[in-house]
């Protein structure tokens, strides 16, 4: 049997993409050498595209430089999965853990990151389903609620999942979501008659749904979490 | 136990007189680990033939991965360092690395994994394979796994959780 697992929360509120992969390499790195335990980032995003792996740019119906105009930026990342947006009002999770150390695999990993959306929805009475085969992510009926998008190097992950709580939908009309065409987007907002809490509410149930099906029985939360780490502060 | 130790005498009854012919042995999980090959603890294997050695990623990985619909590998002629990543599978959303077990120079790649990504589920230790290198370093081989160590390492990791 598996000792104690621990996991530490770093409640982000909004960061910039490049700032938020930035740390995510360093987490990354820190958790290879088990300087840090496992660690969850929750966070939102300024409006961001982004690219997997695949570069599957011909997803993007808009030229590049038309995004300054509509207030997003573009960014190539070296996680799976096709295009997607990110915005606020988009509750975001990147979990930087060690799956050889939870002994999960990606698949089972994906799994449970699927599960975390779906629990979390079902709070609020939107019965939402794992994608089929090819369809990763997180759909109440043909449409999709959640998605999925991860990096996993030398057994540690990055990258992780977003939930839709409420972002502006128009933005998902400028690509085709995650390559699959003929499948709409919607959110928490639309799907559920219950009325909302807050948005702070909502993003700490998602990780409450982690923690829980993750099997963390300590989670802790960074005090101060910051861009910079402890060496890099400004004295 | 009594079934690994039918499994192994059958395989041994089984067994071609050409050395160099794989033959397999059966872990608790049911994912294949071939012997004659040597193996990393990141899931990857390693065939050891005259002057070349061919990497792939195991039974036991792909399984865990899911099905795999991108790969992608360096070029020839480029170096792969022990431990150190060369490559990247793409399955359910997720990008994995590939790590190298061994030193040496990459002498060809398999090309036919971009446009049939699927063979590293469906043939991991065969068409499924990855790269094939010019080892620098016979002790580096020395120290990866048996199948019988691997096929072990394998049981004791699905065990522990």
């Amino acid at each position: 049997m598996r000792g104690p697992l621990k996991l530490e929360v770093w409640k982000m509120g909004f960061v910039n993409y490049l700032e938020a992969l930035k740390l995510q390499e360093k987490l990354v790195s820190d958790r290879k050498l088990c300087r840090i335990p496992d660690t969850l980032l929750s966070l939102q995003h300024p409006p961001t595209y982004t690219l997997g792996k695949r570069r599957t740019d011909h997803n993007l119906l808009i030229p590049e430089s038309e995004l300054k105009n509509i207030g997003a930026e573009l960014h190539y990342t070296q996680r799976g999965g096709d295009i997607t947006f990110h915005g606020p009002h988009q509750a975001i999770l990147y979990p930087i853990i060690s799956l050889r150390e939870m002994g999960l695999g990606a698949r089972n990993y994906v799994e449970k990151l699927e599960s975390t959306m779906i629990e979390l929805s079902s709070l609020y009475g939107v019965k939402a389903c794992a994608g089929k085969k090819c369809e990763t992510g997180v759909w109440v009926g043909e449409r999709k609620i959640g998605a999925i998008g991860v990096r996993i190097s030398s057994g540690i992950t990055s990258h992780g999942l977003a939930f839709n709580i409420d972002p502006e939908l128009e933005y998902f009309k400028h690509i085709v979501p995650c390559g699959i065409t003929d499948k709409e987007v919607t959110s928490l907002r639309r799907e559920t008659s219950t009325a909302l809490p807050s948005e702070e509410v909502i993003q700490e149930q998602l990780i409450s749904c982690f923690a829980r099906l993750f099997g963390y029985n300590t989670v802790v939360q960074k005090e101060n979490p910051s861009i910079l780490s402890d060496h890099e502060e400004i004295a | 136990m009594a079934l690994r130790m039918w499994a192994s005498s059958t395989a041994n009854a089984l067994k071609i007189s050409c050395a160099s012919k794989p033959h397999l042995s059966f872990s608790r999980c049911f994912s294949t680990v071939l012997d004659g090959l040597k193996y990393a603890e990141s899931h990857e294997w390693v065939k050891h033939e005259g002057s070349v050695a061919t990497i792939g990623i195991t039974d036991h990985a792909q399984d865990h991965l899911g099905e795999v619909v991108f790969v992608e590998l360096p070029e020839p002629g480029g170096s792969v360092s022990k431990g150190k990543g060369f490559g990247a599978v793409e399955s359910v959303k997720a990008t994995s690395d590939v790590n190298s077990p061994i030193s040496g120079e990459i002498v060809e790649v398999n090309s036919k994994l971009s446009e049939a990504p699927g063979m590293i589920n469906s043939s991991p230790y065969e068409e499924g394979w990855m790269i094939k290198v010019k080892p620098s370093s016979s002790s580096e081989l020395e120290s990866l796994m048996s199948s019988k160590e691997y096929t072990e390492f394998c049981e004791e990791e699905d065990a522990s959780h």
